[in-house]
């Protein structure tokens, strides 16, 4: 069957250390309990999570929500977003199944990316690598003062903004991913649709800005 | 948190919700419970314009009052529909008042290993695949949750009389899904909710297509055309009849009828919109093996009931076979050959006449249809029957000293009982039958080393082989080639007992 994967890319860079990485690691954990209360989603959303900090890594490949399990988020070292790009790219490269004579492919993936700081690497060659990438949507999010939303913009579109990286505010971030990931498996559940970029996604929680 | 009072659009009724800022929210809808959780206060998020009201209107009067009065009224707003009975109005907003769903339909324990939906709705769909059934899958609901095969042909008759009704009353349902049903396998039922979209042909259009896995290919196949085009084809009766085969297909054989292993496109959406609709093929079409599901490709909590060599269809029996047949070979794309909720309601009250308990105790689905073989086996856990195992054909007076076969059979099993539905066929199993029409006249039983019938309330029951009647509280012993007379009554029948697996 069509899966539907979905890539969280987080930032893990020293200044997400404390509260920020907690919080981070909270909406994590209440994103998948929430998704394991739906049927739709199990029965498609796939999940995989990559962290940036000097380096980029894929800590938990693309995994159905039944067997997910989180590993520990430690934040230090630099913002490698551009690496992040690359990982990514190579990741969807290898995970997501085309569709061919023989086999149903997946359907398009999901993108979201949560950083604090602007990036230390040269972000455009991995966004070079990304850009080769068909996503349903793309979703960056800059976490407090210190992002770059000029940046993320180049990246995607949709980019939202929060204005303190506090664990109130990235809680309700996951909480919205939560319900897009959710609208997204039931849109493609019911009625063989992919959802395509913000409008189609239920509101953001007033925390979040939408960076036009 | 604050108390809230509305106002009916039809007469002077008033309602109360509870606003705690956080309502239950649905796709199109905010839905409050009543103060004392009777009811629930559902609004629409989009304002509903003056057809959409009247059409709502229409349902919680005109439509509500016609199933109130006919018979078996009760039966069906208390057990097949959460019908919603008025319509209210709110700062410009449109809301409904519906009856709070039976405390049955949400989980008593959800998960076997956690506490994660405990509490939660029974949503059709937890019980349609067959993730949520396997033992070794995580996310599995608990035994306790999932009752046995013959539950779900109940689930399913509830299903077809629901649909059956909406049909007489000359309605729609147009987005028949598991979505818009709760299941309850442990008490055995199914009820409708969401009855809010219910298209009146003719008078108001359908204003969603449906939900992916159960809209009809013609709909699918159409959708590109403008509403106003003739060639469009949007959700009626027939498109209906589509969603419910879909609908029995699934709950009891846990895989889609159409989602096999066939590629249409090497796009994603128009490969997915080519399989459910003009493209559209059955998974077990007998002579067209394209469509197979492909063992290799399926996640591996779905192989068991994924697979359509070990699990056919044909398990379910001869009349849902054809029934089948009719829908996903010869209707599928032709919509009028589809077979209507009544033929569908019958052929799975008939099939349970063909059940047998499993002996094997820890057998997953407990019962399973006669195979009309001299040596039957268990389908799912391949547990062969033991011992003997009456088999009952009925015949009906065709003309005076000419019986003819009524295609109907009754397999028989320790403790199973005979009701008028078998003895008379003027007597219709449906939903309209009194109480006392539902009490047994009969049972079966292993007595002695013999099967034999005990008669309880028969008035004429004759064993015409030894030409003797048996009275009331006297016992009759099947054996091969027997007939019996079970009324001397117009619509009597005769039953002539087979012995399987001598």
């Amino acid at each position: 069957m069509r899966r539907l994967p979905v890539y969280l890319l987080l930032d893990t860079s020293g200044s997400m250390s404390g509260e920020p990485i907690e919080a981070v690691k909270n909406g994590v954990q209440v994103m998948i309990s929430s998704l394991r209360q739906n049927p739709q989603a199990i029965e498609t959303a796939f999940i995989s999570i990559i962290t940036f900090d000097t380096t980029a890594q894929q800590i938990v490949p693309l995994t159905d929500l039944a067997s997910f399990q989180m590993v520990d988020l430690k934040a230090s070292g630099v913002t490698a977003l551009g690496e992040a790009l690359k990982l990514v790219s190579s990741c969807m490269e290898r995970e997501v199944a085309k569709t061919t004579m023989e086999q149903k492919g997946d359907w398009k993936p999901l993108v979201f990316i949560m950083t604090d700081g602007i990036p230390t690497d040269n972000w455009q060659n991995g966004l070079t690598e990304f850009k080769k990438h068909k996503t349903a949507f793309t979703i960056a999010c800059a976490a407090g003062n210190g992002a770059d939303t000029n940046v993320l913009k180049q990246i995607t579109n949709d980019v939202v903004s929060l204005d303190t990286a506090d664990s109130g505010s990235i809680a309700k971030f996951f909480l919205w991913v939560t319900a897009s990931i959710g609208v997204s498996s039931t849109k493609v559940e019911d009625s063989g649709k992919e959802v395509q970029g913000l409008k189609e996604l239920p509101p953001p929680p007033s925390e979040l800005n939408i960076v036009v | 948190m604050s108390v809230i009072t509305v106002k009916s659009i039809i007469n002077d009724s008033t309602y109360q919700y509870v606003d705690n800022g956080n309502p239950k929210s649905g796709t199109a809808k905010n839905v409050y419970f009543s103060p004392d959780r009777k009811y629930v206060v559902a609004i629409f998020k989009d304002k509903q314009d003056f057809n959409q009201k009247e059409r709502l209107t229409k349902i919680v009067t005109q439509y509500y009052n016609a199933i109130k009065s006919k018979e078996a009224g009760d039966y069906y707003l208390e057990e097949i529909y959460r019908w919603p009975t008025d319509v209210i109005e709110t700062n410009g907003k449109t809301g409904l008042i519906v009856p709070i769903y039976n405390p049955k339909f949400f989980f008593k324990t959800g998960y076997a290993t956690s506490d994660l939906i405990k509490g939660e709705e029974k949503n059709g769909k937890w019980f349609a695949g067959s993730k949520f059934r396997n033992r070794l899958f995580p996310l599995r609901l608990d035994e306790s949750e999932l009752g046995n095969w013959l539950g779900y042909f109940q689930i399913c008759v509830n299903l077809a009389r629901g649909v059956k009704k909406m049909h007489q009353m000359g309605l729609s349902h147009s987005d028949l899904s598991y979505n818009n049903v709760l299941v309850d396998p442990v008490t055995k039922s199914a009820c409708m909710i969401d009855l809010d979209g219910l298209v009146v042909p003719g008078l108001y259009a359908a204003e969603v297509i449906g939900t992916a896995d159960f809209i009809a290919p013609e709909v699918l196949a159409t959708k590109h055309l403008g509403k106003t085009d003739p060639n469009r084809k949007l959700p009626n009766r027939l498109t209906d009849l589509h969603a419910l085969a879909c609908l029995v297909y699934m709950y009891l054989l846990h895989r889609h009828p159409l989602k096999g292993g066939k590629v249409h496109d090497l796009d994603t959406e128009k490969d997915d919109l080519l399989s459910m609709g003009e493209k559209a093929l059955f998974i077990e079409h007998p002579t067209d093996f394209s469509n197979r599901p492909k063992m290799n490709q399926i996640s591996k909590w779905d192989t068991y009931w994924a697979d359509v060599v070990k699990l056919p269809y044909t398990l379910t029996g001869p009349y849902l076979k054809e029934l089948f047949d009719q829908a996903f070979i010869k209707g599928l794309h032709n919509p009028n050959e589809r077979p209507n909720a009544d033929m569908w309601e019958q052929a799975l009250l008939k099939t349970t006449d063909l059940m047998q308990p499993c002996s094997n105790p820890s057998c997953e689905q407990k019962w399973y249809v006669f195979d009309n073989t001299t040596t039957p086996r268990c389908p799912f856990c391949g547990t062969a029957h033991r011992g003997t195992l009456p088999v009952l054909d009925l015949y009906y007076e065709f003309k005076p000293t000419v019986w003819r076969p009524e295609n109907h059979r009754l397999m028989v099993y320790n403790n199973q009982y005979l009701f008028q539905w078998h003895v008379n066929r003027n007597i219709t199993r449906n939903e309209r039958l009194t109480v006392a029409q539902k009490e047994p006249v009969g049972y079966f039983t292993f007595h002695n080393n013999a099967w034999v019938l005990v008669n309880q309330k028969l008035m004429g029951l004759k064993d015409l082989t030894e030409d003797k009647m048996i009275g009331i509280n006297q016992m009759v012993e099947l054996t091969n080639g027997k007939k019996l007379l079970l009324s001397k009554e117009d619509g009597g029948r005769v039953v002539v007992i087979t012995m399987a697996n001598q």
